[in-house]
Parts: C-alpha cells; structure tokens; sequence
C-alpha cells in the first residue's frame, strides 16, 4: 500500500489506482513495413527491471485520467508524477 | 430494465447518523474542454462550472460537483416531479452543447441514487471502508471527491457541516446501503 499523487486530484491511496503498464512506447510509424520479430517487440516486449521504471497510471475510482509515473520497482518509491504530454525527468 | 425501488429497507435514524434516499432528483453528467463549453454551461445554468478540484459550486437551484478536469454532475437541489422522467434543463443543455459539438451531456438521473447522510458520526462510516482522508473534506464546506467506499465507487459531496450526499451508481445502491447498515450497528 502507498500513497500516489495524482496530477488532478491530489494524493489518494493506491487501490484507486490501475497500473497502465510501461510507458513511452511509441507506435511504429509504417506498421506494415515492420518484420513479426519488430511487431512482437513493440507489441509485447517490456523492459519489467528492478529499479527505476517509467509507467502509465490510471486514477481508475477517481478522475479516470491516464497519467505518467518514475517509479522504483524495488521498495515502490515514486521519483516523479507528470501528465500525459509532458516530458519524463531527466533520469 | 431499471429497478427504480428504494434501496432503504431498514431506515437508519439514529442520533448519530440517520440516512435517507433522496429521490427523484435530476442528475446530468457534462464533459467538454472547449472555452465555449465552459460560457456555454455557465449562461445556461446561471452558475459557473468549478475548476479546481474536489470542489463543487452551488446556487439556488443547482450544485455542479467537479469530477475531473473536464467532467461535471449537476444536481438539483429540489425534487423533480415523480411521473415525469423528461427535464427541461437536460434538453437545454442537449441542444446547446451535444447537438452543437461543443461537449457532451448525459442524463444520469436514473443511474445515480442519492443518499443524504447526517449526524455527527457520518465520517466515522466512511473512515471504517474508504482510504481516502477526510480530514481536509469535513472542514470545507462544499468539498466533493470520488473515492471507494467498501470498494464500491462513490461520489460523495460535503452539503454542510455533518451533512453529507453520497451518489452511487443503482446496482451498487443496495449492497452498499446493507454495508452503511450493518457499519452504524457497530458505532
């Protein structure tokens, strides 16, 4: 359980929350042009470390709006909170 | 089909907390980004929508409870008459801002019941199945958040001190309210 700092709302507890998965994925620009093995990387491979990871959140019971997070996947520490749009933190 | 019952088998009125439905009351959810939206709603409601979060704007006839930056529940603060389920104020704003593509605009009246709580212990309920800390929510009249209330999603607005509305969506109403029961037997 830890507390996250919506961008809109103000700081709510996690269960409001649903975990987007990792973000600042671009979409391929010519899809078509791409081999399976490059399809499959952007379609389901993630990177998942230990350590500093860059998410998508949704404040689900809340505001419903998506949102971008730095967090430390070891002990759940959270580096940063910024809007979709915005660009991450320098690491 | 809806099932428009009361939810309140049992009435609760105890010194502390006492609960009740209140019903039939009109409910509009409004979205929109535009500039035009926002002097739109506001020439057509007579009040000015609230920006800032977890708050809620209020006139003599309509509350407009902030849900996310671009997202809005009007309530009426009166009754509605019970054998008619059409309301002029959702057509107006209908036609001046769905038909017009400024943003949208739902009834959802029949979606969203109504309850009233009252009484000193209000917030001991919700402390008892919510993570949310209404510390900073009692003290400011008017506050209104979305939140989980014994897991169920929950909007609950701040009328005035110790009394507090709480919307839930229909098919939750019910299971929520024997929760809120079984909670006041224990306080």
């Amino acid at each position: 359980m830890f507390l996250i700092n919506c961008p809109y709302c103000g700081e709510r507890d996690q269960q409001e929350f649903k975990a987007g998965g990792e973000a600042h994925i671009e979409r391929p620009k010519q899809p078509t042009e791409l081999s399976d093995d490059e399809w499959a990387e952007y379609l389901f491979m993630r990177k998942n470390i230990k350590g500093v990871q860059f998410e998508r959140w949704n404040h689900t019971h809340g505001c419903r709006k998506w949102f971008n997070m730095v967090r430390d996947t070891s002990n759940d520490e959270i580096k940063a909170i910024y809007k979709m749009g915005e660009k991450p933190p320098s690491q | 089909m809806l099932n428009y019952n009361s939810v309140i088998k049992n009435e609760i009125n105890h010194e502390s907390v006492s609960i009740k439905e209140i019903s039939p009351v009109i409910k509009i959810n409004v979205r929109g980004k535009k500039r035009e939206f926002l002097t739109n709603i506001g020439k057509n409601l007579n009040m000015i929508l609230p920006t800032e979060a977890n708050t809620s704007s209020t006139s003599d006839k309509l509350t407009a409870i902030w849900l996310s930056p671009d997202e809005w529940m009007i309530v009426s603060n009166e009754l509605a008459s019970k054998d008619n389920n059409k309301y002029d104020l959702y057509e107006v704003l209908f036609n001046s801002i769905s038909k017009t593509n400024l943003g949208a605009v739902i009834d959802v009246t029949d979606q969203f019941v109504q309850l009233e709580l009252r009484g000193k212990n209000v917030y001991e309920i919700f402390s008892a199945g919510s993570p949310f800390n209404f510390n900073e929510f009692k003290e400011k009249k008017g506050s209104t958040t979305q939140t989980v209330l014994n897991h169920v999603d929950v909007i609950i607005h701040n009328k005035d001190e110790n009394i507090v509305n709480l919307f839930v969506r229909r098919s939750f109403a019910e299971h929520l309210y024997s929760w809120i029961e079984d909670n006041t037997s224990r306080l």
